[in-house]
């Protein structure tokens, strides 16, 4: 029972990361109606920024934690202008931003590999690493902080979304781009703050996942599950994102606790065939339907 | 550089434009995107070379059942999926061929993740270029068919195709099977090319790069796939000595290839004698002042 | 005789009605016409018999045979066939294709024939192209063969969706709005046209269409709808004089 809830512990902690990196994709797709593969390899880069602000730059955590985020933020958007924007002009179908986006990942990743090389590094340690004693569960306090941390992103999420004008405007553009731009709103703008958001939270999961983890060139590779998450959720639901990131989390746990860890992965790839082929739009996904 | 090398690189070129080819089926002319092929061509390497090395069969047949065993699968996948919209297509076809990756790491009678060697080498660039002769060969005849018309015409409109009497469902499925064909057989030559065969060489990124391959020779297009299938296979090769970096430069050129030049290599045209003769005659007009009625052209 | 019944025919999107309970024949041979206000579910009713929506109740009876909810691509191969308001054409393929591409049910080669081009498969193929280029003949298309579609002048792509319809050697056409966006002097024309083709074709004719002129100089029976539901039915003279029609067209005075 208590390694029960062990697992359950570690794996809403570990959800609750997925969730920071999932609703990045579940906001482009909302809007753009594409998978932004480019995603993890910003989350890749949030890591990095993270560790070399605390080491080389010696910021204190906090403000290093603060500054990665805003420089993925910034990275994002770049992204978006040079890699999306051309093709959004032209009204490209969505496969073409699909491989723009492939095309960035494969570039961020190997730009990092050709520069800082592909070894491992691992953070300095900025929590201690023994865990707090609850009973017969321990919770490690880095778990503690990712999913506490996590949820306060997500809690402004969602407030910046329901409160905000900016928020409203991105309801409405997620509905109908096109006649959202007809109401007046600036729909570049918001697909710019949409990106920003997301590379936003991208850095501070990158960061947090750097604490857990390590830091390396193909941890795009892991940050892809988030993407399932998302998929789970159902693309372009924001509530979809986070639930289906815990599920996501929380079977992988088990499923590593009970069975091996050898299986988690596949596990995953097959529930995201399985949810697909069963339901298709995930939990609570945006439904399209084709007119005649 | 020595003729061994070269041969090599174009084996290799050979293997991958295998793949590419019933990946420029599915993809340019049925329209329907995957970043799963990499794990048709595990199916058909794994499956042919259990054919020779556990059960002893000659070479060609191996392959051949390697690529039946690949399409077969992907009729199972594509009964699933085929009806997802779009994005969720080329999903599930990424979920897909990371979950047979997956699988194969965890079969120990194939060697697990650690790989299988000892496979016998029986690839050549001789038998990759027939191979390929007889692939190109019969997808041309394909597409000029009515059943190439056909899926050409899914691709274009689906509601129309429908509306016309065309089964859309069949024809993406008759289309994903060929393709798996095709990897499958791939997968077979790069086998007994490597021997050696290793769980990783079919990852989601060799899926893109067959995808990012077909897209740079021009979607619709067989001569384009070929000639794509030359030129991205062989330039990383002849880049290696700048090692780290091909890959960044790679990354680059494909966000460049779609913001600027979308319709790929050949554009959706084909090179054939006949078509040089219509293009030389064009140019022709085209110096005399006549109207060019082809403007706009097939770009896509 | 009527080629096609729809019997009680309902569509409903969650709860809003777009087809209530519609009865309506369409005799053989005949050039019937559906008319109404915007949003009155004329188009709604023609996806529902070519199986683009699925019926919610009723049902649509073809040639005495029941096809309510059949896929779209047997319904027509069956016999029926339609053009789009919003004109669906394979845009970036040439008119020639387009309409070669419809012949596609008239050859019946499999896939291994097409692979090794059996002499079988060569005749038909040549069959095929014969007929598409006879159809771009007979609707004035010969000269434009080569041309993308989307290339096309309005008018043409509309007439070029007609062929490709005609291509499946259809029963039954639906035609919706082919007037749109065309002048009178266009309108005559495609009324010719459309009187031509069922002749030659000999085959019965559905269209939509707010041109009045043109729905009552064709057709010899019309339905109006009004939200979804059936508000008369009869000869043109009829209909012009229906006060409920004139109503529904007008509104009430006073």
């Amino acid at each position: 029972m208590s390694q029960l809830l062990q697992q359950l512990i570690n794996g809403l902690s570990i959800g609750s990361v997925y969730a920071l990196m999932a609703v990045g994709y579940s906001l482009v797709y909302s809007i753009m109606n594409f998978s932004n593969f480019a995603h993890g390899g910003v989350i890749m880069l949030g890591a990095y920024f993270g560790y070399y602000y605390l080491t080389s730059v010696g910021l204190p955590f906090p403000i290093a934690f603060i500054a990665s985020a805003l420089t993925t933020c910034v990275l994002a958007v770049i992204i978006e202008r040079g890699a999306y924007k051309p093709l959004r002009e032209r009204k490209a179908p969505f496969l073409y931003f699909i491989i723009s986006a492939m095309g960035t990942s494969i570039f961020l990743e190997n730009i990092v590999i050709a520069t800082i090389g592909p070894t491992f590094r691992t953070y300095p340690e900025v929590l201690s690493r023994t865990p707090i004693q609850l009973g017969s569960v321990s919770i490690g306090r880095l778990d503690l902080a990712m999913f506490i941390i996590s949820a306060i992103c997500l809690a402004l999420l969602v407030f910046f979304i329901d409160h905000t004008k900016m928020g409203k405007a991105i309801q409405a553009t997620a509905y109908n781009i096109k006649a959202s731009a007809l109401m007046g709103i600036n729909t570049d703008l918001v697909i710019i703050v949409v990106f920003a958001l997301g590379g936003f939270f991208a850095g501070i999961a990158g960061v947090l996942f750097g604490m857990k983890y390590t830091v390396y060139p193909q941890i795009g590779v892991i940050t892809n599950k988030s993407f399932i998450a998302a998929v789970f959720g159902g693309l372009g639901s924001l509530p979809g994102a986070v639930i289906g990131s815990i599920l996501l989390g929380v079977i992988e746990t088990i499923t590593s606790g009970y069975l091996s860890s050898q299986y988690r992965d596949l596990i995953a790839f097959v529930l995201l065939i399985a949810v697909l082929v069963f339901r298709p739009r995930g939990l609570m996904g945006k439904v399209t339907e084709d007119k005649a | 550089m020595d003729l061994n090398y070269i041969t090599g690189i174009l084996t290799l070129a050979g293997i991958n434009l295998m793949a590419v080819l019933g990946l420029s089926l599915l993809t340019g002319f049925t329209g329907m995107f995957s970043f799963g092929h990499a794990g048709f061509m595990a199916i058909g390497g794994y499956t042919s070379a259990m054919m020779t090395v556990k059960f002893g069969l000659p070479f060609i047949p191996a392959l051949l059942i390697g690529g039946l065993v690949a399409a077969l699968v992907s009729s199972v996948i594509g009964k699933l999926t085929l009806n997802l919209k779009g994005d969720y297509f080329c999903i599930a076809t990424l979920g897909f061929g990371e979950a047979i990756r997956l699988i194969l790491d965890n079969v120990q009678y194939f060697g697990g993740a650690r790989g299988w060697p000892g496979i016998p080498h029986h690839t050549n660039l001789l038998n990759v270029v027939i191979i390929n002769i007889v692939a190109i060969f019969i997808l041309a005849n394909i597409v000029r068919s009515k059943h190439g018309r056909n899926m050409i015409a899914v691709r274009e409109e689906e509601l129309a195709s429908q509306i016309v009497g065309i089964n859309v469902f069949r024809y993406k499925l008759i289309s994903l099977m060929i393709s798996a064909a095709y990897a499958g057989i791939a997968g077979g030559l790069m086998a007994h090319y490597m021997t050696f065969l290793q769980p990783k060489m079919f990852s989601l990124t060799k899926s893109t790069e067959l995808t990012i391959i077909v897209i740079f020779g021009g979607l619709g297009s067989i001569s384009g796939s070929v000639l794509g299938a030359l030129v991205l296979t062989s330039l990383p090769e002849i880049l290696r000595a700048f090692s780290n970096w091909r890959l960044v430069i790679y990354g680059l050129a494909v966000v460049i290839i779609m913001i600027t030049r979308p319709s790929g290599l050949m554009g959706g045209y084909e090179l054939t004698p006949s078509s040089m003769k219509t293009l030389y005659t064009r140019m022709k007009n085209k110096n005399k002042g006549l109207p060019n009625q082809m403007e706009g052209g097939k770009t896509i | 005789m009527n080629i096609l019944e729809l019997k009680n025919l309902t569509k409903t999107f969650g709860g809003l009605t777009a087809v209530g309970n519609v009865d309506f024949e369409v005799p053989n041979d005949g050039i019937s016409g559906l008319i109404g206000p915007n949003g009155a579910g004329k188009t709604t009713i023609f996806n529902l018999i070519t199986g683009v929506y699925k019926v919610t109740d009723g049902r649509i009876i073809f040639k005495g045979k029941d096809i309510t909810n059949m896929d779209p691509y047997k319904i027509a191969g069956s016999g029926i066939t339609r053009t789009f308001q919003n004109i669906r054409l394979f845009k970036k393929l040439t008119v020639y294709e387009n309409v070669l591409t419809a012949c596609h049910a008239n050859a019946n080669y499999g896939l291994f024939e097409a692979v090794v081009r059996t002499p079988k498969c060569r005749k038909q193929e040549k069959e095929l192209e014969e007929k598409a280029n006879d159809l771009l003949d007979i609707m004035g298309l010969y000269d434009r063969r080569d041309l993308i579609a989307n290339n096309l002048p309005y008018g043409l792509q509309r007439r070029l969706e007609i062929a490709r319809a005609l291509a499946l050697n259809p029963e039954l056409l639906l035609l919706d709005e082919p007037a749109a966006g065309m002048n009178p002097d266009e309108t005559v024309q495609l009324m010719t046209l459309i009187a031509d083709i069922r002749s030659k074709f000999n085959l019965s004719v559905l269209i939509i269409d707010h041109h009045m002129d043109l729905i009552m100089g064709i057709c010899e029976k019309i339905m109006v709808l009004n939200f979804g539901c059936k508000l008369a039915e009869g000869t043109p003279q009829e209909i012009q004089n229906n006060p409920k029609v004139i109503e529904a067209y007008l509104g009430v005075e006073g």
